[in-house]
């Protein structure tokens, strides 16, 4: 009788425990960056985590591991404005906002929308734009929750196939959504995708964030002409497009920005990351420098039939080649929480 | 040879009946001796960061953010050893004597001590009490603000109510100013105290300095056992610590000796008029008037003349104010005018007991009254100022954020306010709404950092229609005012002096608001333009053609002014005294100079993040 109650005891013990979703462990990401910058002459010297006109963060909370990237608009230039600095400033302020853990994990666009309002709260007055990736690993869920505004993005690869990936979010061709900060008096003009990419739920939603935020913004319906200078794009926070999903132990994050996904086609970089064998970090950095040396390489090849030049020729452009652009690359793969 | 052996035995018995004596104190360290012959373990120095802000009275950010705001200070440092002007530090709303130049300043209350200079203060608390051995506070921009450093016997974490809150005074100094506004690790030393703390209070003085003071963090050293008596150097008993005790202010209806031994009386002291003994009072602090009534008759009688106390600061003894010291205080209260109860009261040291009893006791001739940072304050303290205190003039509740919104509904029946301070409140739209339709005399209202008012265009255009007479607007850091609510605010509020729009985001120079605003208010002595990236060249121009008695502008961080229209301004402007352009792109450290070579009275102020 009491061998049974035992007996008993420890088979259900073992079936709940089998029945239950995730196991008592944390998970975290193991993370390396590496990029290059476009231009060389900038050189490796400003702070870390800056390529060019893209920046990036990776940063540690107790409850969860976030990364970010941005991607700063270089079309300010034209303007006397520094690009990499509104992409620099906020990547820095995200990283901030997480190691002080003011954010939920599983709201990136919290991240995103607190960083930009901090961006604000700044005496230095910050013009530019970017786009913004921000990926979260929730430690205990083992969830990763993600929003993307922009044409950044990322990949989740497991057992050496895409499984998840972020939508690009552009309005015209080669213009995507980026969150601005414009000088005074050009602050926003939102247009609407002639691919049908804006959905009105998107479209009220930018409309909503314009008017809390007083900021004068127009429609405009003649698509025929492409728009000019980035001055007049508008995206607030919540137009990112956010996404949550599982994820297991050896599963492989790449959030890079476009200068890797428009020279590198996917099936390229799922050669690489079949190289990665060892959940330790040097064996990740060593992954993204292949990947963004490879990119690099045919970004300047001529000849080569980038990603970027089909999607050209596909909108009526005769382009070939590679798109010389600033590269960041962030491989992370999940592995277990070791403090 | 005798003599010289009984000289040598009486001088051991003497030391020997000497040791029988002091057998306590000298037992205890022979037990130090004997243990260290044990081999004592040597007590470990932890060095700590502040785990988190408790309490500070204001500061430059904005409520919900971690840029220039209080709650930087906690944790490590994000800047230090760097110097400049970063968004990662911990900064207070004001510098300088700028402020207090103002028509919207109160006038210093008399009687303060000589050793009281502090401003504002933070409190800290720690992870681990320990008895402190040094406290060093890493500043990085404009240091030398700070001018006292106390330590709290209270455990701010610990789940049981304060019981014996003691503060003692760790360091205590006068406000300084550095050479440069390089950062710096200001390490004071500190007095031994005898109980173990977790939180630790700055106070601060910044008026010396060249512009807004930015800490970084603070470390807190100490020993978590107590350190032994033989290594501890006992403090020196201060004639001023006697001052500063408790007692002498809670006794203060206590027993005067009696004068029955005294058969000469008061020598001729008695023989000077009334009116004369009165005046050399009037010059006494507050525990010296307590201490001086208990000596005799007449001086009691003195001391406690109702005459002596028009004006009451006990903000400098907030550490020690309780509901008792009110009780005695009360009767000699009666003529009452001027109270200044700001940061006392907190941790439960008053009550709503203690403090209605002394407003039903001295709130008919009160016409100002400061509560900033009293956070024992609630809606029925609010209620009992608002039905004892019918002639108040003046009523600041700055920082005290504790205080729930329907609290400030009974601010409206106080109808002769003239001045009202709400910075850093929870008050809400319709009590800020009806407080403006009925307090119609209202001269100087400071509405900064109110996050709970939805909508300021209302209140602008009520300000309008009901407050003509006002003369000081502080509307720091309002969100939503447009130029329509700035448009009503001007054409009905003419008598305008004082404008602080610093941090107002919707507020855009192309719809005209700043030049309508310098040309409806030619009074106009003080402009905060802070952080509104639209001002621009037609805005200054349209300042220095109307605004000729201009003293103080901050167009902190605008792209759009050109050094030409700021010569303009400062030619047209001859009363200028303050002129902040940090982070004014086209203004640079070269035009700074020159302007400031041409117009000497004017301090032009250029921060740095570098």
């Amino acid at each position: 009788m009491l061998s049974v109650l035992s007996y008993g005891r420890l088979v259900a013990r073992a079936v709940l425990g089998g029945l239950s979703q995730t196991d008592g462990r944390d998970y975290s990401l193991i993370s390396a960056s590496y990029g290059f910058g476009k231009d060389f002459r900038k050189g490796i010297l400003k702070k870390g985590m800056c390529y060019g006109d893209d920046a990036c963060f990776i940063a540690r909370h107790r409850t969860a591991d976030v990364l970010g990237v941005a991607d700063g608009v270089g079309g300010w230039r034209d303007y006397g404005v520094d690009p990499s600095q509104f992409s620099a400033t906020l990547m820095r302020t995200c990283e901030r906002l997480v190691k002080e853990g003011r954010f939920t994990p599983s709201n990136p666009v919290g991240i995103l929308t607190s960083g930009y309002y901090e961006l604000l709260q700044n005496k230095v007055p910050l013009l530019g734009s970017s786009t913004a990736c921000i990926v979260v690993l929730d430690r205990r869920s083992h969830r990763l929750h993600t929003c993307n505004l922009g044409d950044s993005g990322f990949l989740v690869v497991r057992g050496g196939e895409v499984v998840h990936r972020s939508d690009e979010q552009q309005h015209y061709f080669n213009t995507p959504f980026q969150l601005s900060i414009a000088p005074p008096g050009a602050e926003g003009v939102v247009l609407s995708d002639r691919f049908g990419r804006v959905t009105s739920d998107l479209l009220n939603s930018i409309l909503e964030t314009a008017q809390t935020l007083r900021a004068p913004v127009s429609l405009v319906t003649d698509l025929t002409v492409p728009p000019p200078p980035p001055l007049r794009v508008l995206s607030s926070p919540e137009a990112a497009d956010s996404s949550s999903f599982d994820v297991q132990l050896g599963d492989i994050i790449l959030t890079a920005s476009d200068g890797l996904f428009d020279n590198m086609p996917d099936y390229m970089i799922l050669q690489e990351l079949k190289k990665l064998k060892t959940t330790n970090y040097d064996s990740v950095l060593q992954t993204a420098q292949s990947i963004a040396k490879q990119a690099h390489d045919l970004a300047y090849d001529p000849n080569y039939m980038s990603p970027f030049a089909q999607f050209a020729c596909d909108n009526g452009l005769n382009v070939r080649g590679g798109k010389p652009d600033d590269i960041t690359v962030l491989l992370s793969i999940v592995a277990e929480y070791t403090d | 040879m005798l003599t010289l052996l009984s000289m040598f035995y009486y001088i051991c018995l003497r030391r020997r009946s000497r040791s029988g004596t002091r057998g306590e104190a000298l037992t205890s360290r022979r037990a130090v001796e004997s243990g260290q012959r044990a081999v004592l373990p040597v007590s470990v120095e932890v060095d700590q960061y502040a785990k988190e802000v408790l309490d500070f009275s204001s500061h430059y950010g904005s409520e919900n953010s971690m840029s220039y705001t209080m709650w930087n200070l906690a944790g490590i440092p994000n800047v230090y050893p760097s110097s400049g002007d970063f968004t990662q530090t911990a900064v207070f709303r004001a510098y300088g004597t700028w402020w207090e130049q103002c028509a919207s300043a109160p006038p210093p209350f008399r009687r303060t001590p000589k050793g009281f200079h502090s401003q504002d203060y933070i409190e800290l608390g720690f992870e681990e009490p320990v008895y402190p051995t040094a406290v060093e506070v890493l500043e990085t921009y404009y240091p030398g603000a700070i001018v006292q450093i106390l330590a709290c016997s209270y455990n701010p974490f610990s789940q049981n109510p304060p019981t014996d809150v003691r503060w003692e005074v760790l360091w205590s100094g006068e406000p300084t100013k550095m050479l440069t506004p390089q950062a710096r690790q200001f390490s004071p030393t500190i007095k031994h105290i005898n109980f173990p703390t977790n939180l630790l209070r700055l106070e601060v003085n910044s008026s010396l300095l060249d512009y807004y003071t930015e800490l970084d963090a603070v470390i807190l050293r100490g020993v978590k056992e107590r350190p032994m008596l033989a290594l501890y150097k006992m403090p020196v008993i201060d004639i001023s610590d006697l001052s500063d005790s408790e007692e002498e202010l809670s006794d203060v209806g206590g027993p005067f000796r009696d004068s029955k031994h005294q058969r000469t009386g008061n020598g001729y002291f008695d023989k000077l008029p009334y009116e004369l003994i009165q005046l050399i009072l009037s010059h006494l602090t507050l525990p010296d008037l307590s201490r001086l009534a208990q000596s005799c008759k007449l001086l009691h009688q003195h001391c406690c003349d109702p005459l002596q106390y028009t004006q009451l600061s006990l903000q400098p003894y907030w550490g020690r104010l309780s509901d008792a010291s009110l009780g005695h205080l009360q009767s000699r209260c009666t003529l009452l005018q001027r109270l200044n109860l700001s940061w006392t009261g907190n941790r439960g040291a008053l009550t709503l007991t203690g403090f209605s009893s002394f407003m039903k006791a001295c709130g008919l001739s009160l016409v100002c009254l400061e509560l900033s940072c009293c956070h024992f304050l609630n809606e029925a303290c609010m209620e009992v100022v608002s039905q004892t205190c019918p002639g108040l003039q003046e009523l600041n509740l700055s920082s005290c954020d504790r205080l729930n919104s329907q609290a400030f509904t009974h601010i409206s029946k106080l109808t002769r306010l003239r001045r009202l301070v709400l910075y850093r409140t929870k008050i809400e739209q319709t009590a800020i709404l009806s407080i403006l339709t009925f307090c119609i005399e209202l001269r100087h209202l400071n509405l900064g950092s109110c996050v709970r008012i939805e909508d300021y265009d209302v209140v602008a255009s009520m300000l309008a229609a009901r407050c003509r007479s006002l003369c000081s607007l502080d509307l720091w850091r309002c969100r939503n005012l447009t130029d329509r609510g700035l448009a009503e605010l001007v054409s009905g509020c003419r008598m305008l002096e004082e404008l602080d729009l610093g941090w107002c985001p919707t507020l855009q120079s192309s719809t005209g608001c700043f030049q309508h605003l310098a040309r409806s208010l030619p009074r106009l002595r003080k402009l905060f333009l802070t952080a509104n990236r639209t001002v621009c060249d037609s805005d200054i121009e349209e300042l220095a053609a109307s605004c000729l008695s201009l003293q103080h502008l901050d167009i902190l961080g605008t792209r759009l002014v050109s050094a030409a229209s700021l010569k303009k301004l400062l030619q047209s402007c001859p009363q200028l005294l303050l002129l902040d352009v940090s982070f004014c792109s086209q203004i640079d450290m070269r035009v700074v100079q020159e302007l400031s070579g041409s117009f000497p009275n004017v301090a032009i102020k250029k921060s740095f993040t570098q």
